[in-house]
């Protein structure tokens, strides 16, 4: 066997196993952005569906992207079992587990738009039908020969295909679900509904940060001329631009460097590179990382204002910096690096690049929202709700859907505790 | 008046003539308090006897300082001159009973218990001497806090003088000390009412939404800095805006002085004419949506001047010797 095959089977094996870490990442962002009530439900739906979507990958989720088929879906390879593919680099099942762990944290992305009100029930659902109708299309028509790849659309690691596919799926379900008890009044003013954990919010932005590395750089899936290196350089790059953009405009803006909001930004700057990291060069992954972290701040402000509860804010910073982030090479992709398209439009590559990017955007964007919306319609109607009851909103999911809390202890003390602190008299 | 809720009554009838003049809906609240309190004693009369001794009856907080609202909680307290068992009974039945009226006349109970039906607040003068040294040294956060409450304190019934010298000794001591920096960092953290780009910063979240906390951004900058003058120069004065007419020239110059005193009184009648007044919550906080330019600019320029008063008393302060 070749020692290329060896290494880069080897490599994108490394890249798998910090992408499926990536999960460990995703249960502390859901859990610490949202009430402890629910934090033992979230924590345990989220490897719960990564299970089925990793059996459902394996008997169709792969063949249809990567099978021989049309230009609108692969056909063949269902039921993988591990064979090595002709023209493939690496060993398949390594590049297999690869693409695997891209379409779990697609949905889990999708499932911050049931958070704190979506019953188990329609988890388990949508986790099959997303991971059958939804996903694959998309990941197809870009990264499996179909007909945005024959257009020469630029997604290195999945802006379009994993991020911004999940989010449209999260924007229809919490359309559809409906806002949380409690974050809005009345009047339409919003109420921040505080998340109970920064520590692991800030934690989970870490390990998702380090695991970018393999969703990234492993993107390669080769370790020819270690461009993975320089892959792996952006992506770091535009995660620190994106936190101190949102640093700065919340200071700005709001007087005070809300926590939430700079961890928002090192995501939406992760986000955004994703497309891009391979296409551009470093200073223009600075950019884009620092204009995603204003775009999130914006965007998260505006769905709030529009009624919208996201409480993870899987739209904007999925959703935003998914497009932001695919479009970006239309504007930065260098003529050196665009292996796949053309150059941006400041290489003198004209408006041609942005508008493969857009045409991207758009038709993936509207399929994932449309689609999604239909499935989830149906499942209403089906399954009778998709959510929970008041009463089993109030005590917590955790409660009404497995019967224990996640923090026995904490919860109860949350009930009778009685605040009280010294206050000036006014 | 024969009972809480006539003076309830009387509060209601009345209010709406003052409720646009800070001075005369002050004189209506001290009105309405002292008749609460006339009646308090009369009802403890009948029930346990004579007054024992000489006492007084205090208000702290907006009360204090002749700054109310058209709402606003209760605080107060009680000096008696003796002491005893009896006499301490006594007296803490009366701050119940005063407590009890003023909330069925319209002064909901305060969260943090300065009141006088807390055995906190309602002591002999020896017993407060004693607290208020205690306060004094052990000058923890909690307790300085309650020190500066109890400096707001103006007496609204009886034996004034039981009050000033009780204050007149917390302002030696404090000197004598030096712990004006220790009061100064208890009121240290101010909420940003601007932004670096000029704009107000409005409640972002819940039912005040678009709105200014006019009570946290504006008016605290002010009573906390011009409190921290007012007891560096030994001036008794409890309201803000006495306090700063007592201030020397070299405290503040004359300019000045006009500038933060004119400011203040817009505060306090903008506060009087555009926060909602349907209750004591909601009179924090005015929208700043439905302001006119014009306003805007005299809110901003309100919230600047405060902020630049409490630096300039925090760098005075700082460069005290000790």
């Amino acid at each position: 066997m070749e020692t290329i095959f060896l290494m880069n089977s080897l490599w994108v094996m490394v890249g798998a196993v910090l992408v499926i870490l990536m999960m460990g990442g995703f249960i502390l962002l859901e859990t610490g952005s949202t009430r402890m009530k629910n934090a033992g439900h979230i924590a345990g739906k989220t490897i719960l569906t990564f299970g089925i979507s990793s059996i459902i990958f394996w008997a169709v989720g792969y063949g249809l992207i990567f099978g021989e088929g049309n230009p609108l879906i692969g056909l063949s390879d269902f039921f993988y079992s591990g064979y090595d593919v002709e023209g493939l680099a690496l060993s398949g099942s390594v590049f297999f587990l690869f693409q695997l762990a891209f379409a779990g944290i697609s949905l889990t992305i999708a499932f911050g738009g049931f958070a704190e009100r979506a019953k188990l029930g329609a988890y388990l659902v949508f986790a099959v039908l997303f991971s059958v109708i939804v996903y694959p299309p998309i990941a197809h028509w870009i990264w499996g020969g179909g007909w945005l790849a024959e257009h020469g659309k630029q997604d290195f690691a999945g802006s379009t295909v994993v991020h911004l596919t999940g989010a449209m799926a999260a924007f229809a379900a919490t359309l559809i679900l409906k806002p949380r008890i409690g974050k809005y009044n009345k009047d339409g003013s919003a109420n921040n509904l505080a998340g109970h954990n920064q520590v692991f919010t800030a934690l989970s932005v870490l390990i998702l940060w380090v695991g970018w590395f393999g969703f990234n750089a492993g993107s390669t899936v080769s370790v020819d001329g270690a461009f993975f290196g320089f892959v792996a350089m952006n992506t770091n790059l535009a995660a620190g631009a994106g936190v101190i953009a949102a640093m700065i405009i919340s200071w700005i803006v709001m007087g005070k460097a809300d926590v939430p909001m700079m961890l928002n930004g090192a995501l939406a700057g992760l986000v955004a590179i994703t497309a891009s990291c391979a296409f551009v060069d470093t200073w223009a992954a600075v950019l884009i990382g620092f204009i995603s972290g204003i775009l999130v701040f914006y965007s998260i402000r505006f769905f709030e204002k529009k009624g919208i509860d996201d409480p993870i804010a899987a739209l904007s910073v999925h959703g935003t910096a998914g497009i932001w982030g695919t479009l970006s090479t239309g504007f930065f992709a260098t003529p050196e690096l665009a292996t796949i398209g053309e150059p941006g439009l400041f290489y003198g590559g004209g408006l041609h690049q942005l508008g493969v990017q857009a045409l991207g955007v758009v038709s993936s964007g509207a399929f994932a929202f449309i689609v999604s919306f239909i499935l989830l319609t149906i499942m209403k109607a089906v399954m009778n709700g998709l959510r929970v009851t008041e009463e089993e909103e109030i005590i917590g999911l955790d409660m009404s859907e497995h019967g224990s809390y996640g923090y026995p202890e904490m919860v109860k003390a949350e009930k009778t505790a009685i605040s009280s602190e010294p206050k000036l008299k006014f | 008046m024969n009972n809480y809720l006539e003076i309830r009554r009387f509060r209601d009838d009345q209010i709406i003539w003052v409720s646009r003049n800070h001075f005369q809906l002050n004189q209506l609240h001290d009105e309405i308090i002292t008749s609460v309190i006339t009646l308090s004693i009369q009802q403890i009369a009948e029930r346990y006897g004579p007054i024992p001794c000489p006492f007084t009856f205090f208000m702290m907080g907006s009360a204090g300082r002749f700054e109310q609202s058209l709402w606003s909680d209760q605080d107060h307290g009680i000096i008696y001159q003796k002491q005893g068992t009896e006499i301490n009974e006594y007296f803490l039945a009366l701050g119940k009973e005063i407590s009890k009226g003023l909330q069925i006349a319209g002064y909901v109970y305060c969260e943090g218990g300065v009141m006088a039906s807390n055995p906190l607040w309602c002591k002999s003068i020896s017993q407060w001497r004693q607290q208020l040294d205690n306060w004094l040294l052990d000058s923890s956060w909690e307790l300085i806090r309650q020190l500066l409450i109890f400096i707001d304190g103006r007496s609204l019934y009886g034996d004034a003088s039981f009050l000033e010298s009780l204050k007149m000794e917390v302002y030696h001591t404090i000197h004598k000390e030096n712990l004006l920096k220790k009061l100064l960092s208890n009121t240290l953290h101010l909420k940003k009412g601007i932004g670096i780009l000029g704009q107000i910063l409005v409640e972002t979240h819940g039912h005040h939404s678009g709105s200014l906390n006019i009570k946290e951004k504006a008016l605290f900058p002010y009573v906390n800095a011009i409190r921290l003058l007012a007891i560096k120069e030994n001036i008794f004065e409890t309201s803000t805006l006495s306090r700063l007419e007592k201030l020397p020239e070299f405290e503040l110059s004359t300019i000045k002085r006009k500038l933060y005193t004119q400011q203040f009184l817009k505060l306090l009648n903008i506060r009087l004419s555009l926060a909602k007044p349907d209750n004591y919550e909601n009179s924090h906080y005015i929208s700043i949506v439905s302001l006119s330019k014009k306003q805007k600019e005299e809110v901003k320029e309100i919230l600047k001047n405060g902020a630049a008063l409490y630096r300039y008393v925090r760098n005075l302060v700082e460069k005290e010797d000790i």
